[in-house]
C-alpha cells in the first residue's frame, strides 16, 4: 500500500513532495510538471508527502508496501 | 559515464547526515567559529533518519533531576558497558541544549506559568514533548540562517583518507548523478543506524552508511554486539510509529495471544513503562512459549488521552486511522506489536571529544558506538553539538587539507561500479537474504551460539556472492546498492561481536545465561588492517567510573525473572525451557 495516489488534478508540481520523501520514492514529471510515484516499493508509509502537500493532492495508506520479515 | 566530477573545496566543517546529531553538529560548528560548515544528506536535511520521527518526547535531565541517580539508569541499562564520563557530560549538557532548542525555534510543551511540561514516559523520569516534524524543520531552518550551506540528495559513498587522516568525503547526486569530492579540515559522520529496513516506518533510510564508511578507511568500531536499546517495538502488520513511549505513557497496555497483561508478572512494578531491554527481552520469551502475537491495546484511552497523542504524535495517528484503528478518535482495535530488526551498532570509537581514533574525523549520534551514546534524539543532539564544536576546533588548528594520492579516481570508480552491471543482482533480492539472515528474533534477540553461527554464514555468503553482482539501472538504485554494501557489513560485525560475547548481558543468550562481571567488562573492537579484519578486546577502565558492578558472575537479571516465574531453570550452564521438557 503505502503511496497510494497523487491526485493530477490538485497537483500544483511544486515539489515539495519530492523534496520530503527520505526514500526518493516521489519525482517531478519533466513533461507535466506534476508529482509522479516512481519508486513505488521504496515507500515506507511515512506520510510526510501526505502531510505537507499544501494542495491536499496524496493520500498514503498505513499498510506495508511490501511483504516484511518480521520477528517472528 | 559522463557525469561530471565537482570539487567543493576550503571546507572547514564537513558534517554527513541530517538528523538532529549531523544539525546540531554543523550549528555548533558554525557558533564555535567555523568558517564554510557544508552538511550533507541523502535525502533532505530535517526530512531523514530517525529525528523527524522521533516521537514526540526527548529524555532531559533537569537541573533538578538527580543526575546521579541519571548516570546511574543509563549505566545499567548500557550494563556497565557505557563509557560513563560521556554518558555524565551528555546529562549535564542535555538542559542547555534543550534551552538551545527553544531559541532555535523548537516548540516544547509548556506549562502556563513557563516551565517545562513534563509527563511520564517509559522510565522513571518525566519527558519532554515536542510537536512532531516541527523540531527537525526549526533546527534545519536555523542552520540555514546561520550560514551553513546544506546539500540536499547526494549520497556520500566514502570518506577520504590517506596517511591516517580523514580529509573529506566522496559522493553522488541522486538527481544529477554527478560526482562530489568534498574536502574538509575535519568531518563529523552523523549517519545514524539501522533496523535493516524492517518494520520501522520513517526510518527504512537508516541504512548504516557511516559505519561501512569509517569502516573501509581503518578506523576503530565496538559495540555490534550491545545497544542501551538492543531493538525497538513497533506495530508489526502496519506501517506506524514510532510512538510506545507514548501510547505507554497514556496508559496503553501489551498483552499476548492469551489475553494476559504479561508486562505485570515479568515487571510488576514498571510495567509496560519499562526500558526496552526488558520489554524486548519479555517480548521474545512470550514468543519462544507460543503466546505470540503480542497486542498493544489502547482502547480504552479517553479523549483527553487522545488529545495529547494527536499533538505529540500526528504521523502515527493519522497512520492508524488510514488504516482503521483509530476511528472517531477512540482506538478501534488492538494493534499487534513485535521488536524491529536489532540494533546493536558497530559504531566509531570516540573519546570525550567525540574525536574517533583517526586523525580529523569525528561521530556523533548513533554513528558513534553505544557505549558512548545512548539511543535517543537528547544524547543525539549533546553528542552533535560537542562533535561540532570539536571538528571546529580541530578545523582552526589545522595546517590545511591534506591531499588523497590520487585516491579519487578509484573512488568515483567504485561508487559508480553498480551502474555498469544493470543486469546484475536487485538490491531488493539482497536486502531480503540478509533482513531473513538477521531479523528473526532467535538470532540476535534472544541469542544462541549455534544459530547466530548458521546467520553469519548466510551473511558471509551474501558478502562474497550476492555483493560483487549488485546491479542498478539507476542512480535511485545505486543509491540502493550502496546500502546494502553498509547494511551487510554491519550484519556481519553484529554477528561476529555477538557471538565473541560468551554472556548475557541486556541481551538473552541462551547458551551463556550469566552475566560475567569478571571476564566480560570489556568492549569489543573491530579494525580494518589491509585485506584483513582485526579484532580485540579492551578492559573497560571500571575504576576510574563512579559505578562498577560486583565483580562476580550470576544469572543474568533478564533470566533470573523467567527462572523465578517457573519458565526456565539453567541446567549445565544452559537455559532449559519447562515447557519443552
Amino acid at each position: 500500500m503505502g503511496i497510494r495516489k497523487i491526485d493530477m488534478k490538485l497537483c500544483i508540481g511544486c515539489n515539495v513532495c519530492v523534496d520530503v520523501c527520505p526514500l526518493d520514492v516521489i519525482r517531478l514529471n519533466p513533461v507535466s510538471k506534476k508529482a509522479y510515484i516512481k519508486y513505488l516499493r521504496d515507500c515506507q508509509s511515512c506520510f510526510l508527502c501526505e502531510v505537507e502537500c499544501p494542495e491536499d493532492a496524496i493520500e498514503v495508506v498505513a499498510v506495508h508496501e511490501r511483504r516484511m520479515v518480521t520477528a517472528w | 559515464m559522463d557525469y561530471q566530477t565537482h570539487e567543493v573545496r576550503d571546507i572547514d566543517v564537513l558534517v554527513i547526515g541530517g538528523g538532529i546529531a549531523a544539525t546540531f553538529a554543523a550549528i555548533k560548528a558554525k557558533e564555535a567559529g567555523a568558517r564554510r560548515v557544508v552538511q550533507v544528506d541523502k535525502g533532505t536535511v530535517g526530512k531523514t533518519g530517525n529525528s523527524c520521527f522521533a516521537a514526540g518526547v526527548i529524555h532531559v535531565c533537569f537541573p533538578e533531576d538527580d543526575l546521579d541517580d541519571r548516570l546511574m539508569r543509563l549505566t545499567r541499562a548500557e550494563g556497565y558497558l557505557a563509557q560513563q564520563d560521556l554518558i555524565q557530560d551528555h546529562l549535564q549538557d542535555s538542559y542547555p541544549i534543550l534551552e538551545d532548542m527553544r531559541r532555535y525555534g523548537v516548540r516544547l510543551v509548556m506549562n502556563p506559568d513557563g516551565t517545562y511540561g513534563r509527563m511520564a514516559g517509559r522510565g522513571a523520569y518525566p519527558v519532554v514533548m515536542f510537536y512532531s516534524t516541527q523540531l527537525m524543520d526549526a533546527l534545519r531552518q536555523h542552520a540555514q540562517a546561520i550560514g551553513v550551506e546544506q546539500v540536499n540528495r547526494l549520497y556520500v559513498s566514502e570518506l577520504l583518507a590517506g596517511n591516517g587522516e580523514v580529509s573529506g568525503a566522496v559522493g553522488f547526486h541522486q538527481y544529477s548523478g554527478d560526482f562530489y569530492v568534498f574536502r574538509s579540515r575535519s568531518t563529523v559522520l552523523a549517519t545514524g543506524s539501522t533496523y535493516y529496513k524492517g518494520i520501522h516506518p520513517g526510518q527504512r533510510d537508516c541504512t548504516a552508511d557511516g559505519f561501512g564508511m569509517a569502516y573501509r578507511i581503518g578506523a576503530t568500531l565496538c559495540g555490534g554486539e550491545q545497544n542501551d536499546q538492543p531493538a525497538n517495538a513497533m506495530p508489526a502488520r502496519v506501517d506506524v510509529g514510532p510512538g510506545m513511549n507514548k501510547w505507554m505513557g497514556e496508559g496503553a497496555v501489551f498483552r499476548n495471544a492469551k489475553g494476559e497483561r504479561f508486562m505485570e508478572r515479568y515487571s510488576p512494578k514498571l510495567k509496560e513503562r519499562s526500558g526496552l531491554p526488558q520489554i524486548i527481552a519479555f517480548f521474545c520469551i512470550e514468543a519462544r512459549m507460543g503466546r505470540a502475537p503480542i497486542l498493544m491495546d489502547a482502547t480504552h484511552l479517553g479523549p483527553e488521552n487522545m488529545e495529547r497523542l494527536y499533538q505529540m504524535l500526528p504521523l502515527p495517528q493519522r497512520e492508524f486511522e488510514s488504516i482503521g484503528v483509530v476511528k472517531d478518535g477512540k482506538f478501534q482495535k488492538l494493534v499487534e506489536f513485535c521488536p524491529t530488526g536489532p540494533t546493536t551498532r558497530p559504531g566509531v570509537v570516540v573519546d570525550r571529544s567525540y574525536a574517533s581514533r583517526t586523525a580529523r574525523l569525528f561521530a556523533a549520534g548513533e554513528a558513534c558506538s553505544p557505549s558512548a551514546v545512548v539511543t535517543g534524539l537528547a544524547a543525539a543532539a549533546t553528542s552533535g553539538a560537542r562533535a561540532g564544536a570539536s571538528a571546529a576546533r580541530c578545523a582552526h588548528d589545522s595546517n590545511g587539507i591534506v591531499g588523497d594520492n590520487g585516491l579519487v579516481g578509484e573512488l568515483r570508480e567504485r561508487a559508480f561500479g553498480p551502474l555498469a552491471r544493470a543486469g546484475g543482482l536487485e538490491p531488493d533480492h539482497v536486502l531480503l537474504e540478509l533482513q531473513e539472515a538477521v531479523i528473526p528474533y532467535d538470532v540476535l534477540l534472544l541469542r544462541e551460539g549455534s544459530r547466530m553461527e548458521r546467520a553469519l554464514k548466510r551473511v558471509e555468503t551474501i558478502r562474497d556472492q550476492d555483493l560483487p553482482m549488485l546491479g542498478a539501472y539507476d542512480l535511485h538504485y545505486l543509491r540502493l546498492c550502496h546500502e546494502m554494501r553498509n547494511l551487510v557489513l554491519t550484519a556481519e560485525l553484529q554477528l561476529k561481536a555477538a557471538i565473541q560475547r560468551t554472556e548475557t548481558r541486556n541481551i538473552l543468550r541462551e547458551d551463556y545465561p550469566f552475566t560475567d562481571n569478571v571476564n566480560w567488562l570489556k568492549w569489543i573492537m573491530v579494525r580494518k588492517e589491509g585485506d584483513r579484519q582485526k579484532w580485540w578486546t579492551e578492559d573497560i577502565p571500571i575504576e576510574r567510573y563512579p559505578l562498577a558492578p560486583k565483580r562476580e558472575v550470576e544469572l543474568a537479571y533478564l533470566w533470573r525473572v523467567p527462572r523465578d516465574l517457573g519458565i526456565v531453570s539453567i541446567q549445565d550452564g544452559r537455559v532449559q525451557w519447562e515447557f519443552e521438557k
